[in-house]
């Protein structure tokens, strides 16, 4: 690791005004300090922001805020949390270790790298690390990587589970930028797909905080699931994912959310799917009929194509795991 | 009451490790923890290559870091008289001659070695060194490899093979197995101080603290006594701690290099290619039965990949040999060389590998004969002798490890065709197969040190990896003296003690069990002497004449003829009484043929629309002779087991041919099991004493507890499903698309 100075900062005025580009935020530092000990992230220093923002869960008028710096254990047993939105405990509990939640934060799960093998292997080529140098993944071992959203460039997937769940509650991010200024960017605007510059995950602006994360009051308290397909049965990257929640009127299905993790380089809404399912009784037929429209356009690479059957199974698990089925 | 009060009675007895308390609380030490006067660090630097040969290497960098002692490469070097030239190289058989060559065999193999104050500073400046190469052709595919190497007869042909056509049924079939790493949880690492010009200590992590001796006294030309080897307590090795590695030389070349003693670990990153591994495997097997399900015969072929530099033949036809009865039989192997580091022995070597693809075609058959697999195997177990060399067994109780396994899971609720049973997405298995391991026996030494108030320390250079040695021989000296277990210490794992073998091949209490029976008999005849002097009645006892016990010296006679040890200490003017004695195979093994075994069962639930695989139970039944400490037992058995559901499920070292690499270096990339992957593993044994093995009737038990668990999953899947997975590991993409 190359050596670097370390501050901490008390409040988030104070941190953004020591940030720039050689300086880098550390909230947990589960993710920041394996970057750094592989040299993917060199910071020349480091601002500790734990005790910068805020770390609580709050009712605000349109709904909840959960504070950057809460820790994905917390967020997941807090109260309002599990009796308004129960998808994004699941989703937490769905990932990493009891430890590892301990010490990540809300934010930081956001702003996690991408778990591409040869992203972590700083003698292979990868545009993200080092653009410009090719896609190691694209032709090579690509069993975890995408089958949607990619470019030539990078197939790489956003690893979080956390935030496959905001993105089907349709959550929002609020960000403080360098002026000090606030804006809210929708969560199904703040990842990225790769494109040409896969060395961009998000639209954070350069040198902001991320202050919270806010979720809109939502009918989808009852019918939830997460179902997460991993090598093993915990402690994994998810091979395919899928938040799924469900508004019922008795059998009737008033609206419905459908997000997978591992199928693209963001957080992945299946809009078709959704939109199929409005309306329709919630039963197995439609479940299944409503994955398989998720499924029709994923284009899979030389060795994850059995994504496109996991998912399928994810999917229709999920519905029906909403339905306690 | 939590888990860990002394009451808590999952198998039983109450044998605590010895070492059991020092672990749990930190005070034991690792290799990595000792604390030593002047202590620096090392750091390796790996080739970004996997062939060639290094042009130029730039350490000027590097040694602006402020604290760097020195770098050492190829070309700057304390030079080892042991790899002073090519033909001595060869004699080493080190494997990698680390900084004695320009060639590079491997990505990741150590071109240089950064030196400095702190372990911080050392990485740091590692991390800037750079390196021209003149590139050469690299292969690190094993499956593409494989199909240039042809094979060659692995032992003797039995019969004709070609009477396998005549079967009534038969399977062929091709299985492939990825590789896979130990990883122990504890990071291989030395720490090494050169007390003299010729004198070494070592603090070192390693299955063997003698074989750690005597590699290095070879490599330095020095006495094997002028070597000092202490590994006390070892995180785990699985293998990897059986070869000396070339990173424990460069850590005493660093020691050499800036006259400090210097501590190297690897990182982990580093141990999934310096320490060896599982290597991949190919295999296809022609098996084939009559109508009444007698084996006629096997034609069994396999190759493992090895590195470009040394030859490693892992033995996968070896357990072909061991188990049935085949009239007839052929074994062919080969080698596939890559470009990647030598793997080695891990847990089953070779004897796991082979058993998978024989225990899932045996299953095949089973099918395919519409008969039961239990009885298809015992129908054909070779339970009179052992097959290849046809000595007669000395123990051999497989038989009855099936019969306990198959009662234990309610074998008689599997359904004999398969997808019989489901759960809505789910669909439920049973599976079984059986391995065994030929039990073998080294010559090692044990010493006892007495105390006047009868205390007594049983020692012995060997290791305890995690297996139980030491709570196995507190068992077996309280068992020979009599004496409380609270007052047998155990020292182990140090150079200075007697000598025994490495521990490994399932051979480690079996070869220091004997040792600690013939010390004892040492002590009680060295006791007996003294005791003459004071009571004509010891004079030409013999030991098993003589009993012992807390507190003094006896006699098997009508009246015992009582003396304490405090009355021989004080009229004979003791201090401490010590014995050493030594103890090996003999005679018996030119009449006996010895070997271990279990029965693995499972059952398990398969999702058919997302292909995951839940393990519900599993049954582990082993024949190791004589049970001496059950609970290290049961433990080395579901540790094994664990082992196998990683083996059977998700472990797999993946590599890219277009880059000449692994492909990943971390436990978020590689899985092996986690808890909720595992049921409580049910262990039994048939705990019968073999009376011809070693003296305490115990075989070894590191080995059969993963050979034949993998089989067992992939059996179950079939019966759950009708998919025959033939490739391990057997993840759920395989599950979905197989
Ligand atoms: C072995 C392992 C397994 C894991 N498994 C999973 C899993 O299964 N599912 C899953 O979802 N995650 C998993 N994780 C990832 C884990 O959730 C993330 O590492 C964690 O959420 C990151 O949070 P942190 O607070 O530690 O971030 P840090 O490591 O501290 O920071 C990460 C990045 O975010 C930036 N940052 C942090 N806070 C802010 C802020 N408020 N504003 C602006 N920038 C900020 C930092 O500068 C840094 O660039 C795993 C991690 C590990 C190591
Ligand atoms: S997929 Fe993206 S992260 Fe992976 S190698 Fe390609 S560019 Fe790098």
């Amino acid at each position: 690791m190359r050596p670097f100075l370390f501050s901490k900062s008390s409040a988030a005025n104070q941190a953004l005004a020591k940030k720039n580009h050689s300086t880098q935020f550390i909230a947990g530092g589960t993710n920041l300090v394996d970057l750094m000990k592989k040299h993917i992230a060199n910071p020349e220093s480091l601002v500790d922001i734990s005790s910068a923002l805020p770390n609580k869960v709050e009712n605000t008028t349109k709904g909840i805020s959960i504070g950057a710096m809460m820790r994905n254990s917390a967020t997941a047993n807090d109260a309002i949390i599990l009796a308004k939105f129960p998808l994004v405990a699941k989703a937490i509990l769905a990932g990493a270790s009891p430890q590892i939640r301990n010490m990540a934060s809300a934010a930081g799960n956001l702003l996690q790298r991408t778990r591409c093998p040869y992203f972590y292997d700083v003698t292979t080529p990868c545009n993200k690390r080092q653009p410009g140098s090719g896609c190691s993944a694209i032709n090579g071992e690509n069993r975890m990587s995408a089958v949607a959203g990619y470019s030539e460039q990078c197939v790489a997937v956003h690893p979080s589970d956390l935030c496959v769940a905001l993105a089907a509650l349709d959550a929002s991010v609020v960000v403080n930028d360098k002026d000090g200024k606030t804006q809210t960017i929708a969560f199904q605007d703040f990842h990225r797909l790769p494109g040409n510059t896969p060395q961009k995950d998000n639209n954070l602006p350069a040198n902001a905080l991320i202050r919270a994360i806010e979720i809109a009051a939502n009918p989808f308290a009852k019918n939830n699931a997460y179902v997460k397909l991993r090598d093993r049965d915990s402690y994994a990257f998810a091979l395919v994912s899928v938040a799924a929640a469900l508004h019922l009127n008795g059998d009737k299905i008033v609206e419905a959310r459908l997000a997978s993790g591992g199928v693209a380089h963001k957080p992945w809404r299946w809009l078709a799917a959704e939109k199929y399912l409005k309306g329709k009784t919630a039963n197995i037929a439609n479940f299944e009929a409503a994955a398989n429209i998720a499924i029709k356009d994923l284009k899979p690479l030389s060795h994850n194509g059995f994504k496109i059957p996991m998912l399928k199974g994810a999917i229709e698990t999920a519905l029906k795991q909403c339905l306690d089925l | 009451m939590g888990f860990f009060d002394e009451t808590f009675d999952l198998m039983a007895p109450n044998d605590r490790r010895v070492e059991g308390v020092a672990k749990v609380t930190g005070a034991g030490k690792y290799a990595a923890e000792y604390k030593v006067d002047g202590l620096c660090h090392a750091v390796l630097v790996g080739s970004t290559i996997a062939a060639g040969t290094i042009k130029n290497i730039n350490v000027d960098n590097a040694k602006q870091v402020s604290g760097i002692l020195d770098i050492v490469t190829h070309l700057n070097k304390p030079l080892v008289p042991g790899l002073a030239d090519e033909a001595k190289i060869k004699e080493a058989r080190l494997g990698l001659a680390i900084f004695h060559t320009d060639k590079i065999f491997f990505k990741g193999q150590p071109i240089a070695m950064v030196i400095a104050e702190t372990l911080e500073d050392a990485t740091y400046a590692a991390s800037l060194i750079t390196a021209e190469y003149e590139k050469t052709d690299a292969h690190v595919d094993f499956d593409a490899a494989l199909k240039k190497v042809p094979l060659t007869p692995a032992g003797k042909e039995r019969g004709n093979i070609e009477t396998l056509n005549k079967a009534t049924q038969t399977v062929e079939a091709e299985y492939n197995i990825k590789a896979e790493v130990h990883n122990p949880m504890e990071m291989h690492a030395t720490i090494a101080e050169w007390k003299a010009d010729d004198k070494l200590k070592l603090f070192d992590k390693n299955q063997g603290v003698n074989s750690v001796q005597r590699t290095f006294a070879k490599l330095f030309n020095i006495p094997t006594d002028n070597i000092e080897v202490i590994s006390e307590f070892v995180g785990g090795g699985f293998g990897s701690g059986l070869r000396v590695w070339p990173h424990a030389l460069a850590c005493i070349m660093a020691a050499k290099q800036v006259k400090r003693p210097v501590k190297l670990m690897l990182t982990r990153p580093q141990m999934f290619y310096s320490v060896g591994y599982r290597p991949a495997a190919w295999q296809k097997i022609k098996l084939g039965a009559n109508s009444d399900g007698k084996f006629v015969g096997i034609h069994h072929q396999a190759k493992n990949g090895t590195s470009v530099y040394e030859n490693f033949n892992e033995g996968i036809t070896r357990v072909t040999r061991l188990i049935y009865h085949f009239d007839n039989l052929k074994t062919e192997a080969a080698t596939v060389p890559l470009n990647l580091s030598t793997p080695t022995w891990m847990r089953g070597p070779g004897d796991c590998t082979g058993d998978f693809a024989i225990e899932s075609a045996i299953d095949e058959l089973s099918y395919k004969l519409n008969m039961d697999p239990v009885a298809l195997r015992m129908k054909n177990l070779a339970l009179d002798k052992h097959p290849d060399n046809g000595m007669p067994w000395s123990t051999n109780y497989i038989n009855e490890c099936i019969e306990k396994g198959a009662q234990m899971i309610g074998w008689k609720d599997r359904k004999p065709a398969h997808s019989q049973t489901i759960d809505g997405d789910w669909s439920i298995g049973y599976g079984m197969a059986v391995g065994a391991w030929n039990a073998g026996r080294g010559n090692a030494s044990a010493g006892i040190q007495m105390q006047k108030d009868g205390a007594i320390i049983v020692q012995t250079a060997m290791t305890d990896i995690g297996t139980g040695t030491g709570v196995s021989m507190q068992n077996i000296a309280h068992e020979q003296t009599g004496i409380s277990k609270s007052k047998i210490n155990i020292e182990l794992g140090n150079s200075n003690l007697p000598p025994a073998p490495s521990q490994g091949g399932s051979n480690g209490l079996s070869s220091i069990g004997g040792a600690v029976v013939a010390a004892v008999s040492a002590l009680k005849l060295k006791l007996a002497g003294y005791a003459a002097g004071q009571n004509e009645a010891y004079q030409n006892a013999a030991p098993a004449d003589i009993l012992l016990s807390d507190s003094g010296i006896s006699l098997k006679t009508p009246n015992e003829q009582f003396i304490s040890y405090a009355a021989l200490w004080e009229k004979n003017n003791l201090d401490v009484l010590e014995v050493e004695a030594s103890s090996g195979p003999g005679a018996e093994r030119q009449k006996y043929a010895f070997c271990s075994s279990a029965a693995h069962f499972c059952k398990l639930r398969v999702n058919r629309k997302t292909g995951k695989v839940k393990l519900e139970r599993m049954v582990t039944v082993a024949d190791g002779g004589k049970i001496i400490s059950e609970k290290a037992a049961a433990n080395q058995m579901s540790g094994a087991a664990v082992g196998g559901i990683g083996m059977a499920l998700m472990e797999e070292q993946q590599t890219d041919e277009r880059l000449g690499t692994l492909v990943g270096n971390d436990f978020a990339g590689y899985h092996f099991p986690v808890n909720s992957d595992a049921p409580i593993i049910e262990v039994a044994f048939v705990n019968k004493p073999d009376p011809n093995i070693n003296p305490q009737g115990s075989k070894g038990l590191g080995e059969v507890g993963i050979i034949g668990t993998a089989a067992a999953i992939a059996n179950a899947i079939y019966n759950a499903t009708g998919k025959r997975l033939r490739d391990l590991p057997i993840t759920p993409d395989k599950v979905l698309l197989g």
